[in-house]
């Protein structure tokens, strides 16, 4: 970034700093009380007891997860372990003429030995080289491989978070997205997965964190349903253990 | 006990069949009305469009009439929520505050006082009719009164009962927004008239006046034979010829 | 806020334009039936619907009463995240903040996900006014850009266009002629806006949430736009209002089980995005440069104000608008406002601090309170609207007929015997009008009433005059209370004495 910029965006830190007093005094002031400087005691937070009680055996998990992510036009498949994966994979690819995949750059996806099984796709590895226009990559790719790093039943959602190996692009650019779910990741509630992020604290927060419940949609042309609008219109779960 | 009757506007001037049918049903299980006449209206048509001073002046009959009643029974849903206003309007009068507070406690719409104060259930009435129900938007939202008029016209004999197709859906009265907004409020009576003949009911039973008296102007403009009736009315009619 | 000489024409007039548009009216019609019938039927399939509503409007309530708090630090916080923060006092401010943001950059191309804010502060007139594209990339916000329109509702912007409108509108766009056909359109609007999307200089969100703990921001989406605005521009401007603050993340749980339900009825939407400062040094993609700026525009105004300082708490679902019979009939746009609905007539008064300009819109509704019932947060609107009239009464805005109306009102039911008085005169004076009980006159303020209706006429006796009658012949045959019934009225007033004895309700 050059000096000029940097120079106006301190300048611009400046002010808003002096603006952040007398922005939070006037609230404090209308509130008519002093600042509030601590963290008040919050006397509800999170979901209700009830709620937070739930938790439900890993069939009915599984079979909640696999309801409600079909019920929104996703597909379910189950496999037992990472090499039944990538045959899924490897079928699809031949099935839907795949021409690019790009996959996460995790050992778990490096396992699926996807450029030995589709010798004549290619298939981009996020961010494993400087120099390539990744974000192109995910754009010309027909399908997209991530892992979930949590999933949910009740909702019937994954969650993928985003670092330097696993791009936020790869599972939003290309046509088809598949997820593999290890069914140890897979938990009853929300709650249990945000929970997480409360625990590990700010500074250990990715930059971008997705819960993924299907593929996209909108329903803003007449009430009709339509799929597929700017995200994947194709997406698979592969529910793994 | 001085159980005494709110008899509103609307039924005292258009309506006071309503009122009579309240006070003999009720004075046949032994509990007489009485009813104190410095009552005159609760206020509302001011209240709504934001004059406050003047509702004031017409919550003040009230508050006076019932102060040393033990029970007050209404037939209106929306009369009886005004009520739940009256501390909010006379946080700065203390003396009107207490009567305020004390009527409160003590006000109920016709159904919550047979089916929660009395425990009565049964009429004993016969009314073989086909009937479909409106719930007024202030009874049953802001009030609560939901089950007590069903279970109502459930005891009633030979009634065939047809739900109303999004019955909740408020009619257009609103007070002074029949008058000040014409239009829009007589799309939404010519709604809820066009779903009262999807169910080909004769008669339309309702707990507020105002309500009814809205349905009932539509229908008759658009000659629809459907009956309108309060329930109190459908009541002690199924009571006479029970 | 407003589209250019809306405040010339009333909200009468402008509903009389939405009543007469069968399709409008049709449109909005199915739209909010649908909504309505999803939220119904995911919140029942819920469960403890109650239970929840009562949360979110804790929490909610918890927030804004210590926003000095929370919103600090979500500020303090962001700014470790590396996000560049600003505050906007004003809607014209915060549209200059994101220009010279842009200018900056200099940018040529913006694409914007989903954000009331910035249609409230009129962002896109002031981009394109300094020759920066600004493309909408929610299907519905792009429909009604192309077509100059503001959204009709906050949650389906183009219910009030038919398909062949829309497809009119895009084959303009593609050049050639589209099929109104949906899956035909949104392919078009899919190719078109990937380009866009890829070739953007900055990206521009609203914000659903911001988690004042960890300093992130999230969104909620079906489409995938957010995320596309979010992830593949090099700067990302967001916008929010101060008062989306919510503590942590386990509190968004409750936010994401009562939104999604209550604004379409479904479990969760397809995207739900929490983004946690711009990518980092190491990441391939996520912008380099993040900007929030926090917009005020009128939301402090209720502060401190117990009337109206539970319209923060809004999360912007919906739910009022789809639940509202007057919204059904006459639309968005009747509204004037950035916001409609039942919301809207509250929001847009209260935020413009001026009910004055804005008095009509409160007069447009029957106060049935179907909006505090369906407002997941538990937001008394029906309330609102009552005292937003009353204000606009006490500063003198009163209309003047109406004003000698309720003066004329008042003095009649003073007391009881100007009340019997002024029945006795009604019942006399009827006689000329009264057909059959009835009274069809389209005369004065009967006009509007006798055009849908036929009035009602006085009874020939008031229950007043003839309660002597009635009480007496009563006297005549005295039943006697069944004993049951006395032991559970005595019981209520001994409960009553004792200070409990509130009657269910």
């Amino acid at each position: 970034m050059n000096t000029e910029h940097q120079e106006w965006l301190e300048q611009l830190e400046k002010k808003s700093r002096a603006k952040q007093e007398h922005v939070m005094n006037d609230i404090a002031s209308k509130l008519r009380r002093p600042r509030q400087t601590h963290a008040p005691t919050q006397p509800f937070r999170g979901a209700p007891a009830f709620w937070t009680d739930l938790e439900w055996d890993i069939d009915k998990r599984i079979q909640a997860f696999t309801d409600n992510f079909v019920s929104v036009g996703a597909h379910i498949a189950r496999v037992r372990d990472i090499g039944e994966a990538s045959d899924f994979i490897a079928n699809k690819s031949h099935e839907l003429s795949a021409k690019y995949i790009i996959r996460q750059n995790e050992q778990a996806l490096t396992d699926l030995g996807l450029e030995e099984q589709l010798p004549d796709v290619q298939i981009s590895v996020w961010n494993s080289q400087a120099e390539e226009n990744w974000k192109a990559r995910a754009a010309e790719a027909d399908i997209g491989v991530v892992m979930a790093d949590y999933a949910t039943a009740y909702t019937g959602s994954v969650t993928v978070l985003s670092s330097p190996e696993k791009g936020r692009s790869v599972s939003l650019l290309p046509t088809v997205l598949i997820i593999i779910i290890p069914i140890e990741r897979l938990y009853t509630r929300l709650g249990e997965t945000l929970d997480r992020f409360d625990e590990a604290g700010r500074e250990n927060l990715p930059a971008g964190i997705h819960f993924i419940s299907g593929p996209s949609r909108s329903s803003d042309i007449e009430n009709d349903l339509t799929i597929g609008v700017h995200g994947p219109g194709i997406v698979y779960g592969l529910i793994m253990g | 006990m001085k159980v005494s009757l709110f008899i509103t506007c609307l039924s005292d001037a258009i309506y006071p069949r309503v009122g009579e049918a309240m006070v003999r049903l009720l004075a046949a299980h032994g509990v007489r009305l009485d009813f104190p006449p410095v009552q005159t209206c609760c206020g509302q048509p001011s209240y709504n469009s934001g004059y406050w001073d003047e509702t004031r002046v017409a919550a003040k009959t009230i508050l006076e009439a019932f102060d040393d009643s033990d029970f007050v029974v209404c037939p209106s849903g929306s009369c009886t929520y005004m009520i739940h206003h009256y501390p909010e309007l006379f946080v700065d009068e203390p003396v009107w505050l207490e009567k305020a507070k004390r009527l409160e406690a003590k006000a109920y719409e016709f159904t919550q006082f047979l089916v929660q104060v009395l425990g009565i259930t049964d009429l004993g009435a016969h009314f073989p009719h086909k009937v479909t129900y409106h719930p007024s938007c202030h009874g049953s939202r802001l009030l609560g009164v939901k089950d007590e008029p069903m279970v109502l016209l459930s005891a009633v004999k030979g009634l065939e009962f047809v739900p109303l197709p999004y019955g909740e859906d408020c009619c257009g009265f609103g007070g002074t927004f029949a008058i000040k907004m014409p239009d829009i409020s007589g799309a939404m009576v010519t709604e809820k008239v066009d779903h009262i003949k999807e169910t080909e009911a004769e008669v339309l039973v309702g707990l507020d006046m105002a309500c009814l008296m809205n349905i009932a102007g539509n229908l008759r403009y658009r000659n629809e034979p459907v009956r309108v009736m309060h329930l109190a009315e459908l009541l002690y009619e199924g009571v006479q010829t029970g | 806020m407003s589209q250019p000489g809306v405040m010339d024409v009333t909200v009468k007039e402008r509903a009389e334009l939405a009543l007469n548009d069968d399709f409008l009216r049709k449109a909005v019609k199915f739209t909010t039936e649908r909504l309505r019938n999803g939220k119904k039927s995911a919140s029942e399939e819920h469960g403890n619907w109650e239970e929840w509503r009562e949360r979110g409007r804790q929490i909610r309530l918890h927030t804004i009463a210590h926003l000095d708090y929370y919103l600090n630090e979500f500020v303090n916080n962001a700014r470790a995240n590396g996000v560049h923060i600003h505050f906007a006092d004003t809607s014209v401010e915060a549209a200059a903040i994101a220009l010279d943001i842009a200018a900056h950059k200099q940018a040529s191309t913006v694409v914007k996900s989903k954000s009331m804010v910035s249609e409230e502060v009129h962002l896109n007139h002031v981009l394109e006014s300094a020759g920066i594209e600004a493309i909408e990339t929610d299907l519905g916000e792009y429909i009604i850009q192309l077509a100059g329109e503001a959204p009709s509702h906050i949650v389906i912007p183009a219910i009030h266009k038919n398909r062949y409108q829309i497809a009119d509108l895009l084959s303009k766009e593609a050049g050639e002629i589209l099929e109104p056909d949906t899956t035909v359109l949104a392919g078009f609007v899919r190719k078109k806006l990937r380009e866009k999307f890829l070739e953007a200089d900055i990206g521009m969100t609203g914000c659903n949430f911001a988690i004042a703990e960890t300093g992130s921001m999230v969104l909620f989406e079906n489409e995938g736009n957010a995320r596309m605005v979010s992830t593949v521009p090099k700067t990302q401007i967001t916008l929010m209002g101060m008062e989306r603050i919510i503590p942590s993340w386990t509190d968004l749980e409750v936010m994401a089980t009562l939104l999604p339900r209550s604004a379409t009825g479904q479990k969760l939407t397809m995207y739900m995005s929490g983004i946690t400062g711009p990518r980092r040094t190491e990441d391939g993609d996520g912008p380099d440069e993040m900007h929030i700026i926090i917009v005020d525009n009128g939301r402090s105004l209720q502060l401190g104000d117990p009337e109206f300082q539970e319209l923060l708490n809004c999360i912007r679902c919906g739910a009022c608008l789809n639940a509202c019979p007057v919204y059904r009939h006459i639309g968005g746009h009747a509204y004037g406002g950035t916001y409609s609905g039942p919301i809207g007539a509250v929001l847009t008064p209260a935020l413009n601090g001026n009910i004055d300009e804005w008095n009509d819109i409160a007069g447009a509704s029957s106060l049935c309170g179907a909006c505090y019932e369906a407002c997941p947060v538990k937001i008394p609107l029906h309330d609102m609207l009552v005292y937003l009239r009353r204000r606009k009464v006490e500063e003198g805005h009163g209309n003047k007929l109406e004003s000698a109306g309720m003066k004329g009102f008042a003095a009649v039911v003073s007391n009881s015997k100007r009340f019997g008085a002024a029945i006795r005169l009604g019942q006399i004076g009827q006689k000329a009008v009264v057909r059959n009980n009835g009274i069809s006159l389209k005369l004065g303020p009967l006009k509007g009433w006798n055009s849908y209706r036929v009035a009602p006429s006085l009874a020939k006796r008031s229950f007043r005059q003839q309660w002597n009658k009635l009480d007496q012949e009563l006297n005549q045959d005295k039943k006697e209370m069944d004993s049951s019934v006395r032991d559970r009225m005595e019981q209520i007033l001994r409960e009553r004495e004792g200070g409990g004895g509130q009657h269910e309700h």
